[in-house]
């Protein structure tokens, strides 16, 4: 998770790194009481990029103007993301700008020194001439002046810019980061330096050990699009829209709600594991159909995951897919060493019972809906004889009207046939107590099957169908 | 790797809830666990196995052991293997997922001084089938056979072993990398020891999207190792800016001047399956669409054989 600029100057203050005399504006209305020098600088403070040529930054030398930019800004979306907080900060005269940065690297397994002579706004030209170092051995400042001399650095700056990246590698350590940056690290014409902008990325697996950081991450706007979870993982790009909902959930090591993503599709995915799920997404996609939402309940390496935390995540997870009104098939996919399916059948059946009156609510009209009991199966013959084993029939439905009839019970309060359509689950199981999960669900029209494939198959075939 | 049927197996963190159900299940399945470590329940018995609260303890009441399994909480789970290490242990299994990277990359430089061997964290573990279960992978779905299987996580790696066992292909050995975003041991490192493997005919290499690890072994693949390899990568549709669970999906840190490691062989994006399939696929190395296609492949590769160079 991204920390905000004015976050990441606070830890750089802290650790001895020279930032700008800076204020804190939560209104506009703040400026009145600036107490730093005209002319100062006003930046929005979000996590996207790009913030100057998106408007977000303005230089300002009276009252009257900072208070109208800060008007300006405050409603000023950046990639989606609108201010709560401005940084007012004094302007600087630099003569130099560097890149600065302590990252990460997967494929070293080692911590990194990354600089670049050529800091500043232009990336490209930052890349160029970046120059990286190893830190392959317990870190010692000799690794730092690598750096320097690798970026090109001569004489007094040497020192200074050193101390700079020493102190960078300490915030790292010490505060568990994935990323220091410090960009530019401005350099005037008396040779001192002075860190400019920063970036600090805070490590989500490690942050439940900073309650520092915990504090500040609250702070932070959660940014629209993001789904919840809390194993601090995101898939490329997500780095920017993570939520800082998730962090809470990582509170003394409870396991927080599931993940649960939303699509444009009309199945309902849930799956245990991450790389499960996305094979199982791959398959829905390879079948011909399209996620309407997936759920990732969690793998089987979480080491405080019960059995019964287990059932319950995927109460939750069954829950959230039901209410979603785009979903018209369900497919749940579990397989694991340590699965209790007679749990997880009566928790899927509990789902369902419980869950009716929300689904009249959601539902299209019976008349818009084709009535999904009959002939699905050859409509999609040709399809799922590639799989080979379809034989059972319509056995892939849980269409609400049909289960009133068989079982009234089910849904106390519906005392006519409901106009709403049907949402079908079906279930993929293994392990050698599968009947008892087949029997208890086969009531519920709920197949149970063993096989991933045919259950994914089926899913979309029904889906495709209505 | 030296693993055996009678392998003296400790647990450390059996009494968590993920380590008490799996230390009673590789029990049951005759893996030879001996004793495990937690704190605070030194001279208790679990599942009719001996607990210490330190290993030194285990090993003075057991003798040495040959491999360590952890299932502490993440945050511990480092300060165990160091704990193992200096027991003497050099054979160290952290199935808990979600350990600070930061942490692991202490412990990787530990383990490459003292030529410890670290699988994990976020691992299903090891399985031999029929002789020795280390982690967290359902047995009943394995048997034993001619294929090596090479995973990341868990149960992405069980569904391909199914595949494979309802196929009547057997596996040798299988295992998972891990899901964290550092792990102790690479593809790389498991595709030399089961290319020298006398069990192994064939291998199949499960991925994933996030990182570089199946950029590297297909390199590696292509430049050292004889046996057929067939691969698997899941994520081709994985939404881009969706959470899915495993920190090895996450770029390691996104530097706003972009990331200078970031090299991809076929100028796909980074980190995607589209990546890693094409580099795969410039290896030479069949690649399947879909989990159930993997059986006939590796089929097709055991008629042909040894890998012609």
């Amino acid at each position: 998770m991204d920390l905000l600029e004015y976050q990441a100057k606070e830890l750089f203050r802290d650790m001895g790194i020279p930032v700008l005399p800076s204020q804190r504006i939560d209104r506009p209305s703040d400026l009145k009481g600036l107490k730093i020098p005209y002319p100062v600088v006003l930046k929005s403070q979000v996590r996207a990029g790009g913030r100057g040529k998106a408007g977000g930054i303005e230089f300002v030398t009276t009252t009257i103007d900072a208070v109208a930019a800060a008007h300006r800004i405050f409603n000023l979306s950046i990639m989606g993301e609108y201010p709560q907080v401005l940084l007012a900060e004094a302007k600087y005269n630099a003569l130099q700008e560097l890149y600065l940065a302590v990252v990460l690297d997967r494929a070293e397994r080692r911590a990194v020194l990354l600089g670049s002579s050529q800091g500043g706004t232009s990336t490209e030209s930052a890349m160029e001439k970046m120059q990286r170092v190893v830190v392959d051995e317990d870190f010692s400042p000799f690794y730092a002046r690598r750096l320097t001399q690798k970026m090109g650095l001569r004489s007094k700056v040497v020192i200074s810019v050193s101390d700079i990246i020493e102190r960078m590698y300490r915030l790292f350590v010490e505060q568990d980061l994935d990323l220091v940056e410090i960009n530019p690290l401005g350099i005037n014409p008396s040779g001192e330096v002075m860190a400019l902008d920063g970036k600090v990325t805070v490590n989500d697996e490690a942050i439940a050990r900073h309650p520092d950081l915990l504090q500040l991450a609250e702070k932070i706007p959660t940014v629209e699009g993001s789904g919840a979870g809390n194993d601090g993982a995101a898939i490329a790009t997500a780095t920017r829209n993570e939520p800082v909902s998730s962090i809470s959930s990582c509170l003394g090591g409870s396991l927080g709600a599931p993940h649960f993503s939303k699509l444009d599709g009309n199945i309902g995915i849930i799956c245990n594991g991450a790389a499960l799920t996305m094979a199982t997404l791959d398959l829905v996609y390879l079948c011909g159909g399209k996620p309407a939402c997936f759920a990732n309940i969690g793998g089987d390496t979480r080491w405080d995951l019960t059995p019964d935390d287990f059932v319950l995540r995927l109460t939750q997870a069954l829950n959230l897919t039901i209410a979603d009104a785009s979903v018209k098939a369900v497919a749940i996919d579990i397989i694991g060493s340590a699965i209790d399916c007679n749990a997880v059948a009566a928790a899927i059946a509990a789902c369902v019972q419980q869950s009716g009156r929300s689904l009249d609510r959601s539902i299209a009209p019976a008349s818009s809906v084709t009535k999904p009991l009959n002939g699905w199966d050859s409509h999609h013959n040709g399809f799922l004889n590639g799989f080979g084993e379809i034989s059972e029939g319509p056995a892939l439905n849980f269409d609400l009207r049909q289960a009133e009839s068989d079982s009234a019970s089910l849904f106390s309060e519906s005392s006519q046939p409901q106009r709403h359509g049907g949402i079908s689950l079906i279930v993929r199981l293994c392990g050698t107590d599968l009947e008892p999960a087949k029997k208890s669900l086969a009531p519920l029209n709920i197949p149970v099957v063993d096989s991933l494939e045919e259950a994914i198959a089926r899913a979309v075939a029904y889906a495709n169908k209505i | 790797m030296n693993l055996k049927p009678d392998s003296k197996v400790l647990v450390q963190g059996i009494t968590e809830p993920l380590g008490s159900i799996h230390a009673a299940r590789m029990k049951a399945g005759g893996t030879n666990v001996v004793a495990g470590v937690s704190p605070g329940h030194g001279s208790e018995k679990l599942h009719d196995i001996p607990v210490f609260d330190l290993i030194e303890q285990a090993l003075s009441a057991v003798g040495q052991v040959d491999v360590s399994v952890i299932f502490s909480a993440p945050f511990e789970a480092c300060d165990c293997a160091f704990e193992a290490i200096a027991a003497g242990i050099r054979q160290i299994i952290i199935i808990t997922e979600g350990v600070p990277p930061l942490d692991m990359v202490r412990l990787v430089r530990k383990a490459e001084a003292t030529e410890t061997l670290i699988v994990g964290p976020g691992t299903p573990g090891i399985i031999i089938p029929g002789k020795l279960l280390l982690g967290t992978h359902p047995a009943d779905f394995y048997t034993k056979g001619p294929v090596g299987l090479l995973g990341r996580s868990g149960t992405l790696t069980y569904e391909i072993a199914l595949e494979l066992t309802n196929a009547g292909l057997g596996q040798s050995i299988a295992l998972g990398i891990g899901g964290d975003a550092i792990v102790g041991s690479s593809f790389p490192q498991w595709l030399q020891i089961l290319d020298e493997d006398d069990h192994t005919e064939v291998i199949v290499l499960v991925g994933e999207i996030g990182g570089f690890s199946e950029e590297a072994a297909a390199k590696y693949i292509s430049e050292a190792i004889d046996k057929p390899v067939i691969a698997y990568v899941a994520g081709r549709h994985a939404p881009k800016g969706k959470r899915l669970g495993h920190a090895g999906n996450l770029i390691a840190a996104q530097i706003s001047a972009g990331n200078p490691d970031k090299v991809s062989p076929s100028g796909a994006d980074p980190e995607t399956a589209q990546s890693k399939i094409s580099a795969f696929k410039q290896a030479k190395i069949p690649v399947a669409d879909r989990p159930s296609q993997i059986p006939e492949l590796v089929k097709k590769a055991l008629k042909h054989g040894v890998k012609k160079k």
